[in-house]
């Protein structure tokens, strides 16, 4: 069985336009299951991180998840604007966190230069830890997000400088 | 001839969609729901949880009960999962954050899909809940067990806004009782 030129050109064509077709489609699947799996991965750790409540509508592309703020996101928010208060170098994501904008007010709280610039100011002001006493960014860090005190004098320094509440004695 | 082998593709093609059919049906009879719920976690890229309940509506609709996020499991998830051509698949999930420590019991409500659930986390020690609302209602939540516990009650009429929760221990004694706020706009 012989071709004609003209079938063999058309037939070509076809598979051409088809190839293309199925390329452009399955690598825009695949940018969105990119997309997508980064998505559900910072949903994740943000929903952990503010111990937020979340609602999953939809996992698969179009994403569709909600987040909400708990009691446990309050007392972070309420730590990190105690030290802002004081600190203003350490910015509190005010309009972020009015918008619920977690993954922008997660960001704020990334900058380690400031974090240690902060808690290096906090020891300085307090008149309780002794000379060269000093602390890491992450102290901070892990105070304002789990209400951890990972350092010595890091507690006193806070009740010190009347962020944290006196502990009551029994 | 021509017409022979026209005959013979078309009952070749339709051959094959039926044996792809029957065996779709076969291996969605067959597909284990917890391998279908390992998956959906995975997919959701959550890799640290406790399964603690998987609760059959009828013989398509399930919910699971779970908690995640280590080392504290504080976050309740319940997912929903129906049964399609393509075996389980997720509907719908969601989770609260509830502390658990020093506390008998906690509880949330959410609602998921089209049903009204009241969960949240109680003590090991605590064999049997019993819930009397001020109306009158009472309920006998279900309890799941892993390495903690929880207990859940999904709602078939009206939400209430509080109750006593009455908490058994396994010999039937009262442990506690305690009063529980639920926020239905929630």
């Amino acid at each position: 069985m012989k071709l004609s030129l003209k079938y063999k050109v058309l037939m070509i064509v076809i598979l051409s336009v088809f190839t293309a077709f199925s390329l452009y489609y399955f690598v825009t699947k695949l940018q969105q299951e990119q997309a997508v799996t980064e998505a559900l991965i910072d949903y994740r750790n943000i929903t952990r991180e503010y111990g937020l409540d979340a609602v999953y509508k939809s996992k698969e592309y179009p994403i569709e998840v909600e987040l909400y703020p708990t009691a446990h996101t309050e007392a972070i928010l309420e730590r990190w604007k105690a030290i802002s208060e004081r600190y203003p170098e350490l910015d509190y994501p005010k309009a972020a966190i009015e918008a619920e904008d977690w993954l922008t007010v997660e960001e704020s709280l990334e900058d380690t230069d400031v974090l240690k610039e902060v808690v290096d100011q906090m020891y300085e002001d307090s008149t309780i830890p002794p000379e060269g006493a000093g602390a890491s960014f992450t102290t901070l860090f892990n105070y304002i997000k789990y209400h951890q005190y990972d350092t010595q004098y890091i507690e006193e320094v806070l009740i010190d400088l009347g962020i944290e509440p006196l502990k009551e004695t029994d | 001839m021509k017409k022979k082998k026209v005959i013979m593709v078309t009952m070749t093609i339709i051959l094959l969609i039926v044996i792809c059919y029957f065996a779709f049906q076969f291996v969605n009879q067959n597909q284990d729901i917890e391998d279908a719920i390992e998956q959906e976690f995975r997919s959701l890229r959550i890799y640290m949880e406790e399964i603690y309940a998987i609760e059959f509506l009828d013989d398509d609709r399930a919910m699971v009960f779970y908690s995640w996020a280590h080392p504290d499991f504080s976050n309740f998830g319940v997912m929903e999962l129906e049964k399609t051509w393509r075996g389980w698949q997720f509907v719908e999930a969601i989770s609260n954050r509830m502390e658990r420590k020093n506390a008998w019991l906690k509880g949330v409500y959410a609602e998921i899909t089209d049903h009204a659930i009241l969960r949240g986390p109680t003590w090991a020690s605590v064999d049997k809940i019993v819930i009397i609302t001020d109306d009158g209602r009472e309920y006998t939540p279900e309890l799941g067990k892993a390495e903690r516990q929880i207990w859940y009650l999904i709602l078939e009429d009206e939400p209430f806004e509080e109750a006593t929760f009455i908490l058994y221990d396994s010999d039937g004694e009262v442990l506690r009782e305690e009063v529980l706020q639920f926020d239905l706009n929630s």
